[in-house]
Order: structure tokens, then sequence, then C-alpha cells
């Protein structure tokens, strides 16, 4: 930025400070093309600062108020006698004239455009967001399954909202599309923690689940839902029965194996404790064929009672030094 | 004398004079102003005589878009702002000419 602009901005600040409690339509009347006069002035041929050759910004709005024959300034003493919709107003204007929010400001109206692709993408992806029909919807959102004319309509969207963007509305219509804007954000929002999009990072994060899912996947690892585990001791001798538990000394649960290579149905039978409570916690897992010979899908299968553990790379540990 | 107490006086006068000659903006009325000879003039009183002016109907006003920034509002004098301006000139005249007179009288009473 220029440094004349800056310091034409800073003074206009100051002066507009000053005509803060003046209705709105006065103040911008007295303002609206004092910006560029002062722009013009500091970038004149004259090092001497603004508030040197215009005097204090203060003196400024109080000539500027006589002049035009407004109310003088009601400061200080008086200011408890002043409505409360102009000292929001005063507030409101004191908070524009902060060199901070003037670059915010400038900041987000520099980031529109960026808005206006964004507002056309998710305008497509939030319906698609809702379907839970297991095809991925992010970052290319599948609008009846179909990624090629989710891309479409993402093009058509982008297109048609910045087009929207750049034209310029009057200010019921505009306000009611920033109102939209800010409703399709909360809706993505709303929806995209919902969605299967986030549901993988939900589980590993260990955040709330449903009590549903929960019960499906008590344990999950980094390949996936665990249903079963199978200790070895380090010799290599694979244990039967060993209980588990956490590092807070919470009993280890799994989750149900439903789906077997064979096809054949199971039953997971817990053992149970002399009070007659099963122990869900005992490993590996003991799961009963369900029916001799019946398959998931009621065909016949071969079915072996007798369940293979998998094959496991065990480690190999240096002898125990002989004492 | 402080010449910037005579001008609050008269501003409204000279004003209406300056948009008289041609349609202008803030400050190329500033500017007219001071090239005419009243240096003294404040850039703050000249914005709101305008402003004062276009309020009471003495001036109307017209958007032009500008190449370099913002649109420019310019004020241009209407009919009512004529015999304002009509009204105020003979009051200036009298005026000015009653303190002529006052000012030579002594030579001319003596």
């Amino acid at each position: 930025m220029r440094p004349a602009v800056a310091e034409a901005q800073e003074y206009l600040a100051a002066v507009e400070q000053e005509l803060a409690d003046l209705p709105g339509d006065d103040r911008g009347a007295l303002l609206e093309d004092l910006a560029q006069h002062l722009e013009a002035l500091a970038g004149e041929d004259d090092d001497r600062p603004l508030s040197v050759r215009l005097g204090q910004p203060a003196a400024y709005a109080a000539d500027l108020r006589a002049a035009a024959g407004l109310p003088a300034s009601r400061g200080g003493a008086a200011s408890s006698s002043v409505g409360l919709v102009e000292r929001v107003r005063a507030t409101a204007a004191s908070w524009r004239a902060l060199p901070a929010t003037r670059e915010t400001g400038r900041l987000l109206g520099d980031l529109r455009p960026a808005w206006w692709v964004a507002r056309g993408y998710l305008v497509v992806l939030l319906p698609c967001l809702h379907a839970f029909d297991g095809v991925s919807d992010f970052p290319v959102p599948a609008p009846l399954d179909n990624h090629l004319l989710g891309a479409l309509l993402v093009l058509v969207a982008v297109a048609a909202s910045v087009a929207l963007g750049r034209r310029r509305l009057p200010r019921p219509l505009e306000l009611l599309v920033a109102a939209f804007g800010i409703l399709l954000l909360l809706a993505t929002f709303v929806a995209w923690d919902r969605s299967q999009v986030s549901r993988g990072a939900y589980l590993g994060a260990g955040a709330p689940m449903s009590p549903q899912m929960a019960s499906e996947y008590p344990l999950l690892s980094r390949y996936g839902p665990v249903t079963d585990v199978f200790p070895y001791s380090a010799d290599g001798t694979p244990l039967e029965g060993v209980l588990l538990y956490d590092q807070d000394g919470r009993p280890l649960t799994v989750g149900l194996q439903e789906w077997w290579a064979d096809g054949c149905r199971r039953v997971l039978e817990h053992p149970q404790a002399a009070d007659g409570g099963p122990v869900s916690w005992s490993f590996p897992q003991d799961y009963e064929l369900a029916g001799a010979g019946q398959g998931i899908d009621g065909r016949p299968a071969v079915c072996d009672a007798a369940r293979p553990r998998p094959e496991v790379p065990l480690p190999t540990f240096p002898p125990a030094p002989v004492d | 004398m402080d010449a910037s107490q005579l001008l609050k006086g008269v501003l409204d006068v000279a004003v209406l004079a300056v948009v008289r000659d041609a349609d202008g903006y803030g400050y190329d009325v500033v500017r007219r102003l001071r090239g005419a000879g009243l240096e003294d003039v404040g850039d703050a009183s000249v914005y709101g005589t305008l402003r004062r002016l276009y309020q009471a109907g003495a001036l109307t006003s017209y958007v032009v878009p500008s190449d370099e920034g913002p649109h420019r509002k310019y004020y241009a004098i209407n009919d009512r702002g004529r015999s304002v301006l009509e009204d105020s000139t003979k009051t200036w005249r009298t005026f000015a000419d009653t303190v002529d007179e006052l000012l030579a009288g002594t030579g001319a009473a003596a």
C-alpha cells in the first residue's frame, strides 16, 4: 500500500470516529468523497503529515459539523444521555477505525473470490454428505454414486457462484445471499461431522462413538476392527484362556466376527465365571459352529469345528544367559 | 484581524459563487476557492458547507465515475441556490459598502 493511502485512511478513520454519534446517513454523506480528497491531499508534494496540514482529526470533525449545521459532539459527561443505539453505533465505528479491524476487513475482501469458489463446491458436496451410500464423496462429491457427474456439477456450481459474487446485488438480496452462505457453511460442518468421510477419523481419534458402533468395533487396530487376539508365550507356545486388560485395568473386549472365510456360521461362547457371568475378555475367543454344516446363507458348507490359528511370524529371542 | 472569522460569515456565498461558475466536487471547490485568493479556507468547512447547502435545497448533486478511484459526488447550483446567491450578494454589497464607508468615514467627516 502506498503510504499516502495509508495516511489518508488513518486520518479518515480518526475523523469517522469523531463523528460516530451522528446518524448513519449524515455521517455517510459527510464522509462520502472525503476519502478520495484526503488521498489526493496526502499524495501531493508536501512532506507535512495530514494532521499538520488539516489540523487534528477532532478539530477537522468539529469544523465539518459546524459548517454542515450538525450538532456538536456530545462527549465526556454528556455521554450517559446518548441513546443506546448511538452508543452501539459509536462503538462499532471505533472498532472499524482500529487498524487491525481495517486490515482484517481488507483481507476478507481479498478472500471473497476464494469463498465464491468454495461456496459452489459446498452446494454440490452438502447433499452428497447426507447420503450414506458407501461411495466416497471427498474430495470429489458423487451424486447418484457418480464422480464424473459430481465433478461436472461442481464446475457449473463454482462458475455460477463466482458469477453471482461478481454481480452487484441490491442490499436485501445481498444480505440474503450472505445468510445463505453462512447456513451452507454451518450445514456442511454438521453434515461432515456425521458423514462417512469423517467416520474413520472419529474411531481412530477415540472420539465419542455411537453405542451401536462401539458394540460393533470396540477395538480397532491400524488394520481395522479387531475381532480376536491370539496370545503366545515367549517360547512360541500358543496360550489359551488368557485374560487381557487395558492400561487402566479394564477388561479388553473386541468385536464380534460375523463372517468366516469358510462360509460357516459360528456363535461366540464366553467362558463363565463362578458367579455365572460371561468372561468376554478371555482370549482367543471361543467360537462354536452353529448347526453342523450350516452355511451362512443356508447352503451346506464344509465346516471345521477346530479353528486353526493364523500363521504368525514368531520372533526368536536370544537364549537366556546360564548362571 | 483574523480573516478566518470573516470567512465563516461569507463561506456560503463564496461556495455558491464557485459552484455557479462550474459544477464541482468537494476537493475541487476547495481548490477553486483557494485559487481565487481565499487561502485560509478550511477543508472541513467547505465540505460541511456543501453538505448543508445541498440539504437546504440550494444545490443538487450527481455522481460521476472516476478512473482513479471511487465515484465523485459533484454539486451543481439550482434555481433556489441562484436566488439565495442573489439575495446574499445584495446583502454582502450593502454590508461591504457600509463597512467601506465606515472605514473611510473618519477621513470624509473630518
